[in-house]
């Protein structure tokens, strides 16, 4: 009889979940075509397809504007309970929400849903730049702060800049003495660095492998939990150099907050089969991202403890009051 | 007398400008120029040459007929509405309207311009969203 | 290696059925974005980025269809720029300026074909260029530092009486205008917010798309509403071919056009719009009284069209031997090349010959399909002002809104718009010139950015922005561009410069 009642509540509940299937799905790159957002929600969305997750393909729409604000409170307020929707993020997102630019909203008013890879932050010089070791790099820079630019693609207080002010911090550079150039992207940074105006690169791994090959860079240091592959192997983390600082540029997707618990649980699994597939693999491969994976309750932890760690740093370091 | 108006209302946006410009709060995380002097720049630009305007202003302009100042509200308030509607309404639908509106105001007949407009409405859509890769709302109150 | 040995290998890539059916198909898209006003090429491209891989294609054949939609999105540009005063492109915006006029006189037909040419032979010798110049030339585009920025920006400014038009005051309000403009959104060097008043939307900053249609296409619909005659002042069919005279007479403003937007092309963050205005109003002050520019001259299409096609073969070097993306469109095909396991830089002329000089070789193939695709377009083109204005004008404002909603998605634009309409079409009655509106907004952000740049680098010294060769070299442009007209008029009255008289 028992075992009865749990094969009818196992087979309902199976019922329940297979139940949702999504119509007209639609992904959310909260900026414009070509950058980050844009390559989640599109790379996501095609391995999807490929292995029959959806029954029709997802539909990549460009929210552009206030660096993903825009595309936040219009899911916030106007389609906070979609089931056919998700949202590409990254520290971007979380960075933001923590110095609260996306005016009145916070991380609490969505539900994060996961990520399923990771870029990672990178400090690199010129080939032909005097420091050949982050220790000669840091050693020169405490010397004399006012004759080293940094260049990142980010503007200040945003991703690149936090990961030179971190990085000033664990080696014991005054946040207020680095200078700090922004440019629009991290290709106009390199360019930058490469005609020797900025002295020092600010960025991600992904953005640098052809510099890398072609030997017109030296990457200092990563700033991963472990060694990066590839181009990089030879490249020390920053945590082995004793420095504790850490970057990790997470891809992933948060979904509107009132959105049906089947439905979440439809994307989360999803999720966990774009992870399994080889296909993923290989888009991963390409795309020089490292293997990132997290989904469901636990990514939820994680983004809280983000926010409100970026929160504590902003504070600390000047960028809010 | 056009011209003097414009030229104080000029110069009332750029001391406006430049205002809003003082009241910025910056960190002190930022570069040595900062972001106010741009602004007054570009205020002190726009001030003077309103000024100048102010003080010697060029012929009275042709000003158009007065029936054309209710059809000039009427276009910008479409337009307006436009922007409102096209999310809950779709594209079909608040295009088609808007071109009809236009076409009546160009002289066509209600039929003509409504026939027209649903027509290239439909054709532009199905362009741009299964050619192009557009994406254009499709309307909330069908979905 | 042997450049010719080299080319022919490229037209070996080039020519393969597979690839030259996709230089045809990436000029056909391209000519269509460029025609719609609005839809761009970073879109086009963008789009066509998953088809590649969907298709498997090797990343010659990609890369060739990609550049194919960039560069015939620059041909198409100047269609409705000239029959209807709807900038089709940001880049086309100043084509729009002697194009238009030049339509109402009945000479679309010459117009357009003087586009098309222009952009024939501006895209050919930037080819051209990037085959024998452009590992040179990229060395050289790195040396622009933010100084060299800035000091370009002020030259851009300094030709801006060539936009002024008669009250010289209305225009420099108008430039301060379009500056205000571009100080709207998140300063990126302070991270604060300037001028959203809370708006999200306006973070990053005023679309130049968004404005220009508002001021040039939504305040041409008013004023054509406000002629009670509807096709009275519209554009004539009238003449469709272009007459060798009138070629020959452009002939020299092509070819310095196309070194100008070439070279500014190269530059990484400056671009195909910026050549554009540039050429326009370089082109303008040189011929002097010897044009009738702003009244519609042939060599007013023929600067700004010859300009951008030439910076879009610029904006390849940057791309292919340094690997450093020089524009969206560009860092989308960069991101879709190392995608595709090529990765762009300088030992790719070693590594993958087979891409850069299949690239090279198939951009001359495609230019010349571009003419061939063009030239017999005019005539239908042109016959579209036969159709009635209750139909066309409508239609060609509906397809603007497409453009205008696909910049963000959010039709917060469409307001923007209508508030610009409105802006425009006061603007014109009481006859302050529009373009240099979108020249403060298109000039201002670079110009504030570069300084602010320059002056962290250089912890504030203001030595720093003529510290450069290069930089010097623009000062002096700028310098030579503000003042030498009202020095050569003195020459003259005081019967120095003997020209006039030979």
């Amino acid at each position: 009889m028992k075992r009865a009642f749990f094969a009818v509540c196992l087979v309902v509940l199976g019922a329940a979940w297979a139940q949702f299937t999504p119509r007209n799905p639609e992904c959310i790159a909260p900026a414009g075509a070509g950058g980050g957002w844009d390559f989640t929600c599109r790379s996501v969305a095609q391995v999807m397809q490929d292995l029959r997750l959806v029954p029709q393909p997802i539909k990549t729409t460009n929210v552009t504007g206030g660096g993903g604000g825009v595309a936040y409170a219009n899911v916030v307020t106007q389609r906070s309970d979609d089931a056919n929707l998700i949202v590409a993020a990254s520290p971007a997102t979380t960075v933001r929400l923590a110095q609260g630019q996306y005016s009145r909203f916070t991380e609490r008013d969505v539900r994060w849903l996961g990520a399923v890879a990771a870029d990672f932050g990178l400090v690199a010089v010129k080939a032909d730049a005097p420091w050949k070791t982050m220790q000669e790099l840091v050693a020169a820079w405490k010397a004399d702060p006012s004759k080293i630019a940094v260049g990142g693609g980010s503007a200040v207080g945003g991703q690149d800049h936090m990961k030179v002010l971190l990085l000033g911090r664990a080696a014991g550079i005054e946040p207020r003495a680095i200078k700090y150039v922004p440019f629009d992207g991290g290709g106009e940074a390199l360019t930058s660095l490469l005609g020797g105006f900025v002295q020092v690169f600010a960025g991600d791994a992904s953005e640098l492998r052809a510099q890398v090959q072609s030997g017109t860079v030296r990457v200092l240091g990563v700033m991963s939990p472990r060694r990066l592959g590839g181009v990089y192997a030879s490249v020390p983390t920053l945590k082995e150099l004793g420095y504790n600082v850490e970057w990790v540029v997470w891809r992933g997707f948060y979904v509107p907050k009132n959105m049906p618990p089947q439905a979440y649980e439809f994307w989360v699994r999803a999720l966990r089969e774009v992870e399994r597939s080889p296909e993923w693999a290989r888009v991963r491969e390409q795309n020089a991202l490292g293997q990132f994976f997290m989904a469901g309750a636990e990514f939820q932890v994680f983004i809280d403890r983000q926010v409100n760690q970026f929160r504590n740093l902003s504070r600390e370091l000047g960028i809010i009051r | 007398m056009t011209d003097r108006i414009v030229g104080a209302l000029f110069f009332l946006l750029a001391v406006g400008y430049a205002l809003e410009a003082s009241r910025m709060q910056v960190g002190f995380l930022s570069d040595p120029l900062g972001p106010r002097p741009f602004p007054y720049i570009i205020a002190v630009l726009v001030g003077l040459s309103a000024l100048w305007l102010l003080f010697k202003p060029d012929p009275e302009p042709d000003w158009p007929p007065r029936r054309f100042w209710p059809v000039l509200g009427l276009v910008l308030l479409s337009l307006v509405a436009y922007a409102y509607l096209i999310v809950p309404l779709g594209f079909i639908v608040t295009t088609t309207l808007e071109m009809t509106l236009l076409a009546v105001l160009f002289g066509a007949r209600w039929w003509q311009g409504l026939g027209g407009a649903l027509a290239f409405t439909l054709g532009i859509y199905l362009l741009f969203t299964q050619g192009l890769g557009v994406s254009l709302p499709a309307g909330r109150i069908f979905g | 290696m042997d450049i010719l040995q080299a080319l022919l290998n490229g037209f070996g890539v080039a020519l393969e059925p597979l690839n030259l059916l996709l230089v045809v198909l990436g000029c056909l898209v391209g000519t269509l974005i460029g025609v719609l006003p609005g839809i761009g090429p970073i879109s086009g491209v963008a789009l066509l980025v998953p088809l590649t891989f969907a298709l498997k294609m090797p990343p010659e054949s990609a890369i060739i269809l990609l550049a194919g939609i960039y560069y015939g999105a620059m041909y198409g540009g100047s269609t409705t720029s000239i029959l209807l005063n709807i900038p089709g492109e940001t880049s086309s915006v100043v084509t729009a300026l002697d194009g238009h006029k030049l339509a109402k006189q009945g000479q679309a037909g010459p117009a357009l074909a003087m586009a098309a040419w222009g952009s024939f032979i501006a895209g050919t010798l930037s080819v051209v260029g990037l085959m024998t110049l452009g590992p040179l030339l990229a060395q050289w585009a790195i040396r622009f530092g933010p100084a060299e920025y800035f000091a370009l920006m002020v030259f851009g400014f300094s030709t801006l009486s060539a936009l002024a038009g008669k009250n010289l005051f209305k225009a420099l309000i108008a430039t301060g205008f379009g500056l205000m403009l571009a100080t709207v959104g998140q300063d990126p060097q302070s991270g604060i917010s300037r001028y959203t008043f809370g708006f999200l939307q306006l973070e990053d900053g005023m679309d130049f798309l968004v404005v220009a249609i508002g001021l040039f296409a939504v305040s041409e619909v008013l004023m054509l509403l406000e002629e009670k005659t509807p096709g009275a002042v519209r554009a004539q069919v009238g003449r469709i071919y272009l007459s060798l005279r009138d070629f020959m007479a452009s002939l020299l403003t092509i070819l310095r056009s196309s070194v100008l937007g070439f070279l500014i092309g190269v530059l990484p963050g400056a671009g195909a719009s910026i050549a554009s205005f540039v050429a326009y109003t370089t082109e303008k002050r040189l011929l002097g009284a010897k044009a009738r520019f702003g009244e519609g001259d042939l060599r007013g299409v023929a600067a700004p069209e010859s300009a951008n096609n030439a910076a879009a073969g610029g904006a390849m070097i940057p791309l292919l031997t340094l690997g450093l993306p020089g524009s969206g469109t560009t860092a989308i095909m960069l991101g879709a090349l190392i995608s595709l396991g090529v990765t762009p830089g300088p030992q790719m002329f070693q590594k993958n010959p087979e891409v850069v000089w299949g690239l090279i070789a198939s951009m001359y193939v495609g230019n010349a399909v571009l003419l061939l695709l063009n030239l017999p377009l005019v005539g239908l083109f042109v016959r579209l002002l036969a159709v009635p204005s209750w139909f066309l004008i409508p239609a060609v404002l509906a397809i603007s809104f497409i453009g205008v909603y696909a910049v963000n998605n959010n039709p917060f634009d469409l307001l923007l718009m209508a508030v610009f309409g409105l802006v425009g079409y006061l603007m014109r009655k009481l006859e302050f010139p529009l373009a240099p509106v979108l020249l403060g907004l298109v000039l201002g952000y670079l110009m504030e950015i570069n300084l602010r740049r320059a002056m962290t680098i250089s912890n504030g010294d203001v030595g720093y922005l003529f510290s450069s060769p290069i930089a010097i070299a623009l000062w002096v442009l700028a310098a030579l561009s503000l003042f030498a007209p009202a020095l050569i008029a003195r020459f003259r009255k005081q019967g120095l410069g003997g020209d006039d008289e030979l």
